[in-house]
């Protein structure tokens, strides 16, 4: 009696710490840097100077002032762009992954896979020396004679921003469609042949509809990913690739305006979320149909 | 029924890697005819089906559609429709959108696939149900949705790939009556590949019994109930009783099995029987046997001509509701055999109880011979 009763309570208290545990690691690492953010956005900064009680100036001066909303803009549509062309290239290489059998099938995924598993600034240091003005591309179509001045449409601007992300970000892209891909019940493929469908309308007609969620949920973590990325447009952007993530890092780093800088991130998680819950809405609708 | 051939098969044979499972296969269907293929799982009935579909290629052997070798043809340019075992439904597409998917691809126009989709789904009655999703439908009419996706586009053979397994009791009756209304009022060949030997019976023109990668028996279903051709078949079909033994000197017709319970007589087809002294075994189904209590043979039954007694002690009395079923011990020189009787249930009860001492009697006529 006395040794279940033990157990019992001993059970009792493993479970009440997994609880805990499961419930207070999201609070405090999650919600409460969040709450601190949002607290932060409500002081303000006069010259070197913090003030702490709560005011909205920082929220009114990104409404008034006239760069912060067109950088927004800009940078949501570099996004958008980045998804897309994420799709564009990621969904082929998706199909052909799944087309392929047994082992093979896995070792290209994990090779596709490998790029995760590097750090970000080699990755970056990378593409530099590939776009730069005197970099390979540039020097090798020179050398291929197929322009005689290095190109500048790639060189430190959006379009490297643009570029570079989407390299960086394709393996996102690539796995939610591979796996929306790889669930998708090989016998739906034989029902629409069978029903005499070619191999263009069965893709049209059954593998296309039911891969939608995959394509959702990769073009909602590619766009998640770039809108948040400071450092690719810091390292390849250049003085024109601006974008709002180079603002909000600029409060923090250089003018020293954290209350500003918080309020800028506030806005972001909130362009962020709002991304996600249309990504949810959509992709988990159509999911549930499968 | 000798009807026109529709399809053939020709020395068909399939491997997987190392495993065998379709040996040299001989198989014509007949034009409109319900050809059932039996045979417990492993047993090639289904590559049989997907091979005759296009879903895998024979390694050896033709595939003849009115003469002609089809089995290069791609899987889309057959006219022949399957009914999935999990029905293979479309998610995103409703129910109208699945059963008109055939005409679809197909570029008929948008009125006549609208006619006909209506036409089709009134046959399956479902017509109430054609903006309805697959998931939103049950078991049942998820089933009549892939059959009327199978009729629309009037192929010339409807595969059937187990489709009633996952149903339960009730609903597969149902859905057995129904395939044969359905068969009966569209004239097309149906192919249906099962492992249950009830169902087969219930359901078709002809069974052919599979095992191993080979066609065992191909017949009626009276034929391969009454008349199997190997102890497989004759174990396959319910709970039969096989008295081993061997085979007596003759030929023809009627040959004799020395068993422990002493010589029997049997019905053979002279094609199948061995040899004189090989294994073999007296087949006897457990509702042929009459049971004697002490107070005569039952009425109704031939009375005292029976060609064969043996004398014996029940050991077991099971109610399976309109049937009973009793084992008994029967004794001869040679030891005891265990033998099952069917009895028609009767509500006040058999007078029958395991201790019991019965005769047991049956008639030449319905013991058949079987090679070991």
């Amino acid at each position: 009696m006395a040794a279940s009763g033990q157990r019992i309570s001993g059970d009792t208290f493993w479970r009440g710490l997994a609880v805990l545990l499961a419930y207070g690691l999201p609070v405090v690492f999650i919600l409460l840097p969040l709450a601190a953010f949002l607290v932060y956005s409500l002081f303000w900064v006069e010259g070197t100077e913090m003030h702490y009680d709560l005011t909205l100036v920082n929220y009114i001066r990104f409404f008034k002032e006239d760069i912060y909303i067109p950088v927004l803009r800009q940078t949501i549509v570099l996004c958008l762009e980045v998804a897309a062309l994420g799709i564009l290239f990621g969904y082929p290489v998706a199909y052909f992954l799944s087309s392929l059998k047994g082992r093979k099938k896995y070792t290209l995924l994990m090779l596709l896979l490998v790029p995760l598993l590097m750090s970000y600034i080699i990755k970056m240091y990378a593409i530099r020396s590939i776009l730069g003005g005197n970099g390979f591309l540039n020097k090798a179509l020179i050398a291929l004679h197929i322009i005689d001045q290095p190109l500048t449409f790639f060189v430190f601007n959006l379009n490297a921003v643009l570029l570079t992300l989407t390299v960086l970000l394709l393996p996102f892209a690539i796995l939610p469609i591979f796996l929306s891909l790889e669930r998708i019940p090989k016998n739906l493929l034989e029902a629409s042949a069978d029903l005499g469908a070619s191999g263009w309308q069965s893709f049209f007609g059954i593998v296309l509809p039911l891969s939608i969620p995959g394509v959702i949920s990769a073009a909602t973590f590619v766009f998640i990913l770039a809108i948040g990325d400071f450092l690719t447009p810091q390292m390849v952007g250049g003085q024109n690739g601006f974008t709002f993530g180079r603002i909000i890092y600029s409060q923090f780093g250089f003018a020293f305006n954290w209350p500003f800088g918080a309020a800028l991130s506030v806005i972001l998680t909130a362009l962020v979320t709002l991304a996600i819950a249309v990504g949810f809405r959509f992709g988990g609708r159509k999911a549930g149909a499968l | 029924m000798a009807g026109r051939i529709l399809l053939e098969l020709k020395g068909v044979s399939k491997s997987f890697g190392a495993t065998r499972v379709l040996e040299q296969i001989d198989l014509a269907v007949e034009d409109g005819e319900f050809i059932t293929i039996l045979g417990p799982s492993g047993s090639g009935k289904t590559t049989i089906l997907r091979m005759i579909g296009g879903f895998t290629q024979p390694d050896q052997g033709q595939i003849l559609l009115d003469g002609k070798d089809i089995a290069k043809e791609p899987i889309n340019r057959r006219p022949f429709n399957t009914v999935f075992q999990d029905y293979a439904l479309f998610p995103h597409m409703t129910v109208a959108g699945n059963v008109g998917y055939g005409l679809k691809v197909r570029g008929t126009a948008r009125q006549t696939i609208d006619k006909r989709v209506a036409e089709t789904l009134d046959l399956v009655q479902l017509g109430a149900f054609k903006d309805r999703y697959p998931q939103q439908l049950s078991g049942g009419q998820r089933q009549r949705v892939a059959l009327a996706r199978a009729i629309i586009c009037e192929p010339r053979l409807i595969l059937l790939d187990e489709p009633l397994a996952a149903l339960d009791v009730e609903l597969r009756k149902q859905m057995q009556d129904f395939l044969k209304v359905i068969h009966r009022e569209i004239k097309t060949t149906f192919l249906f590949v099962t492992h249950d030997q009830e169902e087969a019976i219930a359901m078709a023109d002809r069974i052919c019994v599979m095992n191993y990668g080979k066609i065992l028996q191909l017949g009626s279903p009276t034929d391969v109930y009454y008349k199997p051709h190997s102890e497989f078949v004759a174990r396959f079909f319910g709970d039969n009783n096989l008295i081993e033994g061997t085979l007596g000197d003759g030929n023809g017709e009627r040959r004799v099995v020395d068993t422990t319970l002493g010589p029997l007589p049997c019905m053979a087809d002279g094609a199948t029987a061995g040899a004189a002294g090989s294994r073999a075994f007296a087949v006897i189904r457990p509702e042929a046997i009459r049971v004697d209590v002490g107070s005569g043979w039952p009425q109704g039954s031939t009375g005292g001509t029976m060609d064969q007694i043996v004398t014996g002690q029940v050991t077991s009395v099971g109610f399976g509701g309109s049937t009973t079923v009793a084992v008994v011990e029967a004794m001869g020189q040679g030891g005891a055999v265990p033998l099952r009787v069917k009895l028609p249930s009767r509500v006040e009860g058999l007078p029958i109880r395991p201790g019991d001492r019965v005769r047991l009697g049956w008639r030449a006529g319905d013991c058949r011979l079987v090679a070991g």
